[in-house]
């Protein structure tokens, strides 16, 4: 009741603070003149009177302030108060405010955005129930263990080990397919999907919305015109109409029927055959067919050309199904009597898909962690040096009356403040940063579509942010509070000592900033020049003003049931070359059978017959189909022999070999006129010409090549490749009106400039270094920030000192010395703590490097020097400061 | 300062400032402090301001009102009178007090 009453009273009081304020007022000074009045009588002089009046009385303006906390809410009462206060310091001292809120903002949203990338790349698991039981399978053969550590499946092998295992649960095989998909009126589409065995979908536990899955039989010839939908796929060619199922598709110039539609969240991951380093961009999966294995297929030696999912039993792990399938491999080895040994390698499927790009994922991470660090020292320390600045405000208020409670609460207000527009600025870039990201990142990350700011994680690095903020705006203020107000007000000898310590403090701070910035910096030097490494070094070819068109002949006149398919695609090859060079401003025009910048393919053991190797030496190559323009259109240089010509059509097999191939195959041989073959009865080839090591698979590395005349065995998939001083986007619609004009039912699937191929093949590493570089940027900036704050207070409360020895005279070159010698001790310090970090991480980063050795003097030497220069930057304006002290107004205004 | 012998004060003091406006009538700020000096015949070396946030503590519980009016000397001042919940409170405060008093008179003397 009376507890009531009270706050009542209090919360009335609140809201009429100005009446009983002046109310307060009078009855004070009512007060004061009855005890005049009184003195007075008692005969003293009025100013005797007054002075013993207000003496007798105490403190006023104390009493005023207890009996203000006494009536309203108060915390509540000067809430409002301090806020307003703290904006109007801030307002005052942009400098700091600014510099603090982007600290903040960037160390949040910088981190969150990050740390979303890699938390929906790395670390959720896939949608589908227990994946982390999914795994695929690759096979082995040790006997190619040093051409190929791992090859894709053979569907004999799989079907002995989804019968004997008893690891699994079950398995699937499976292919990735493009399929050309006829839309309404127009040209068809090249649609990726996968040709899957009926289980697959059981495997990856997942159940169409509509319809079924596929059934066993299903999986045979002439069985197998069912079709499975994704859900995007069914809004595309359907328009998610409900009774799709039963409905047909024109694909591959036949027909075949929707018998289900998967879940909207259904997602599977891109995977190729053999693993790749890089990733390249590939449109989503949307279309299933069962997959049938030809009796041909069904042979030891057959092709190993598919992929196996499996599901490993529950409390299996994955190194038990590995050895368990490894002995099911080597039992079958010894009793199919195989020349070969076989062997399994059994990797989760998260690995699978993130493999290649963890690593460069983490090192972001830990790039942006260490800006994160750094933010957080940067904030810890200007707040430190503004409150010894304040030292003296914060007496002052003490000694005028104010609470200790009132001035905690004033430091934790302005803290509050800073730390509330920071982190909400931090959240806002950590929204968009993970916009940007999506945006810059390689198209190829996996798993890119699913990336969503992480919440948890974004709360945690405000918290963090803010934590810091706060921390490190009220410890002062506790330990100021310690301070006598009389003896802090007095003299300076508690301010020294204050400063002294605090400056101790401040140093090891900036040291650790110093040290985290060098290591960022090394790193990042190295990621630099890796890909600096990686675009400038010779490519031996020229991808400028070229314009990459990609053409697929899936179709019923192309296919090799079609009589005569072999001529009706050379005739379209010819025809194309033809019309595509008469576009006007084409200077030339070649064709490839696979897509350029797109890593190895098509690779094929050599066989001399003058010196025959078992299989497992024989070199392996990649063969290209091309046209004879081909090398003078890239512009690839020759080295021996001669080119290809028109009159080689009558000449069946001359070839050209890369300098690689040349060298693997004819050590310290002359390789023109030289024989060889594949192996594979279509016979006998003969070296014409060498040319130069053009790194058309992938600027990282050259591989042995070998190109043969498109006529002796054309490909479904042809790359043309057309050179003109026009842009690829003015040639773009002329490209394809030449194309449709000689068969208007081919897809052009790609239609880009060669450069942009080349640059999209090195988008990671382009990604990375970019991403570094401004990690490094941003740290340099605060180093920079840093030192500037710590040594700007530190010359602003030595201005005494500085202003005596000027006066006594000091030069002003010695003084700068001086300061610039303080500043050297936390920033040397830093730099070879820094060094000691940078030996033992940069070694971990060497995966990521191409052709960068992880101890690079010349990156350590740079960003050193990087570093002291900003440093010294940072050091010499207040070192400037401080020699420009005039003693007189210095010793006065202390 | 002040604050340290407010806490110790409080009770105390706010039991001084009822039993004076029970004996002296409704009396202003400055009144009841004197009073309190006089009583206690400047045995306590107390703030005269130290009055007002005792007055407004009993104002907010309801034991004290205030008015404005005028002093003998024809000076605005504020009133303070006791209310009907502040005379029975006082009789239980004093009670208490004398409670307490007497206990620290017993141990004082035992301990002796």
């Amino acid at each position: 009741m009376e507890l009531i009453r009270v706050l009542l009273s209090r919360c009335a009081a609140f809201f009429s603070r100005q009446r009983l304020d002046e109310d307060l007022d009078s009855e004070l000074s009512a007060h004061i003149d009855f005890a005049v009045e009184e003195n007075l009588l008692r005969g003293m002089t009025p100013q005797e009177a007054r002075t013993h009046a207000l003496r007798e009385f105490g403190g006023v303006t104390q009493t005023k302030e207890r009996f203000r906390v006494q009536r309203g809410i108060p915390i509540l009462g000067t809430l409002a108060q301090d806020v307003r206060f703290a904006f109007r310091q801030l307002r005052r001292s942009p400098g700091f405010a600014l510099t603090a809120i982007m600290t903040l903002a960037l160390g949040i949203g910088a981190n969150a955005a990050i740390f979303s990338v890699v938390n929906s790349v790395l670390l959720k698991p896939f949608g589908f129930p227990d994946s982390r039981q999914l795994v695929i399978l690759r096979e082995t053969v040790a006997e190619m263990a040093n051409v190929a550590p791992t090859l894709p499946d053979n569907p004999k092998h799989y079907l002995n080990l989804r019968t004997q295992s008893k690891t699994l649960e079950d398995a699937a095989i499976f292919q990735p397919r493009g399929f050309s998909v006829a839309v309404e009126n127009g040209h068809p589409q090249i649609v990726n999907g996968l040709v899957v065995a009926p289980s697959f979908f059981a495997v990856l536990g997942t159940q169409p919305i509509l319809g079924r899955s596929f059934r066993p039989d299903e999986a045979a010839k002439g069985h197998d015109s069912e079709v499975i939908l994704t859900w995007n796929a069914w809004q595309s060619y359907f328009q998610g109409d409900p009774n799709a199922v039963g409905r047909t598709l024109h694909m591959d110039g036949g027909e075949s029927t929707v018998v289900g539609v998967l879940p909207r969240e259904f997602s599977f991951p891109h995977l190729n055959l053999i693993p790749v380093a890089g990733q390249f961009a590939t449109p989503p999966l949307e279309l299933f067919k069962p997959l049938v294995l030809y009796p041909q297929e069904m042979s030891d030696n057959g092709d190993f050309n598919y992929l196996v999912i499996g599901r490993i039993r529950p409390g299996v792990t994955v190194s038990q199904a590995q050895s368990e399938l490894q002995r099911l491999q080597q039992a079958y080895s010894i009793a199919m009597h195989l020349q070969t040994h076989l062997g399994i390698d059994v990797i989760p499927l998260t690995q699978e898909v993130t493999g290649s790009v963890s690593t460069g994922l983490w090192l972001l991470l830990a790039g942006i962690g260490a800006v994160l660090l750094i933010a957080c020292v940067n904030l810890a320390n200007l707040q430190l040096a503004r409150a010894v600045a304040r030292e003296r405000e914060a007496s002052i208020r003490a000694a005028l009356g104010a609470g200790r409670m009132r001035l905690l609460q004033l430091a934790l207000i302005e803290s509050l403040v800073l730390a509330l527009i920071g982190g909400t600025l931090g959240v806002l870039f950590a929204l968009a940063g993970v916009r940007i990201f999506i945006f810059a990142a390689p198209a190829g990350l996996p798993r890119l579509n699913e990336v969503a700011v992480s919440w948890p994680v974004l709360l945690f690095a405000a918290g963090l942010s803010v934590a810091t903020a706060l921390v490190f705006g009220i410890l002062p203020a506790l330990r100021s509070m310690r301070a006598d107000p009389q003896s802090a007000m007095q003299g300076n000898s508690t301010r020294v000592a204050n400063t002294r310590q605090g400056n101790r403090i401040r140093s090891v701070l900036v040291g650790a900033e110093i040290a985290c910035t060098l290591l960022l910096l090394v790193v990042t030097a190295l990621v630099v020049s890796s890909f600096a490494r990686v675009v400038t070094q010779q490519r031996n070819f020229d991808a400028d003003h070229v314009t990459l068109a990609a053409v697929n002949l899936f179709n019923s006149n192309y296919g090799d049931t079609a009589p005569n398919f072999k001529a009706a695609q050379i005739s379209f090859i010819d025809r194309t070359l033809d019309g595509l060079a008469q576009i006007p401003g084409v200077t030339s025009v070649a064709v490839t059978s696979e897509m350029p910048m797109a890593g190895e393919s098509w690779i094929d053991g050599l066989t001399r017959p003058d010196h025959p190797l078992p299989e497992s030496q024989r070199p392996m190559v990649n063969v290209r189909m091309i046209s004879t323009s081909y090398r003078s259109t890239l512009e690839i240089p020759l080295l021996a022999g001669r080119d290809l010509e028109i009159s080689d059509r009558s000449h069946a097999g001359n070839v050209l070999i890369s300098a690689q191939t040349a060298r693997t195959a004819w050590p310290r041989e002359d390789p023109i006129g030289k024989h060889f073959d594949f192996g594979d009865g279509a016979g006998m080839r003969t070296v014409v010409g060498v040319i130069a090591d053009a790194r058309v698979n992938d600027l990282k590395k050259t591989a042995n090549m070998v190109y043969q005349p498109y006529w002796e065995n054309p490909r479904w998939r042809l790359y043309f490749l057309v050179r003109s001083p026009l842009s690829s986007s003015a040639l773009a619609n002329s490209i394809r009106a030449a194309i449709w004009k000689i068969d208007p039912q081919v897809p052009i699937p790609t239609l880009k400039s060669f450069d942009d191929q080349v640059s999209d093949s090195v988008a990671t590493e382009r990604f990375q270094a970019l991403m570094l570089s401004s990690f490094g940027a941003a740290a340099l900036l605060l180093a920079l920030l840093g030192v500037y704050g710590v040594m700007t207070y530190s010359v602003s409360l030595r201005q005494r000192e500085f202003g005596i020895r000027i006066a006594l005279g000091s030069n002003r070159a010695s003084l700068m010395l001086v300061v610039l010698r303080q500043a050297a001790v936390p920033v040397l310090g830093g730099i070879v703590a820094g060094l000691a970090g940078a030996l033992v991480a940069t070694r971990w980063v060497q995966s990521v490097l191409y052709e960068t050795q992880p101890v690079d003097p010349r990156a350590i030497t740079v960003s050193i020097l990087l570093l002291l220069a900003v440093a010294a930057l940072a050091a010499i304006v207040p070192a400037r400061r401080a020699a420009s002290i005039d003693p007189m107004r210095a010793l006065r205004t202390e | 300062m002040g604050e340290y012998k407010s806490d110790v004060l409080q009770g105390t003091l706010d039991l001084m400032v009822l039993k004076t406006l029970e004996s002296m009538g409704p009396l202003h700020g400055y009144g009841i402090a004197r009073r309190i000096e006089q009583v206690s015949d400047n045995g306590l070396s107390l703030n005269q301001g130290t009055i007002y946030p005792a007055l407004l503590r009993l104002q907010q519980r309801g034991w004290i009102k205030a008015e404005w009016g005028l002093s003998e000397t024809k000076r605005q001042a504020k009133f303070y009178t006791l209310t009907r919940i502040g005379r029975k409170q006082m009789a239980q405060e004093t009670e208490n007090w004398e409670r307490i008093a007497g206990t620290m008179a017993r141990f004082l003397a035992t301990s002796n």
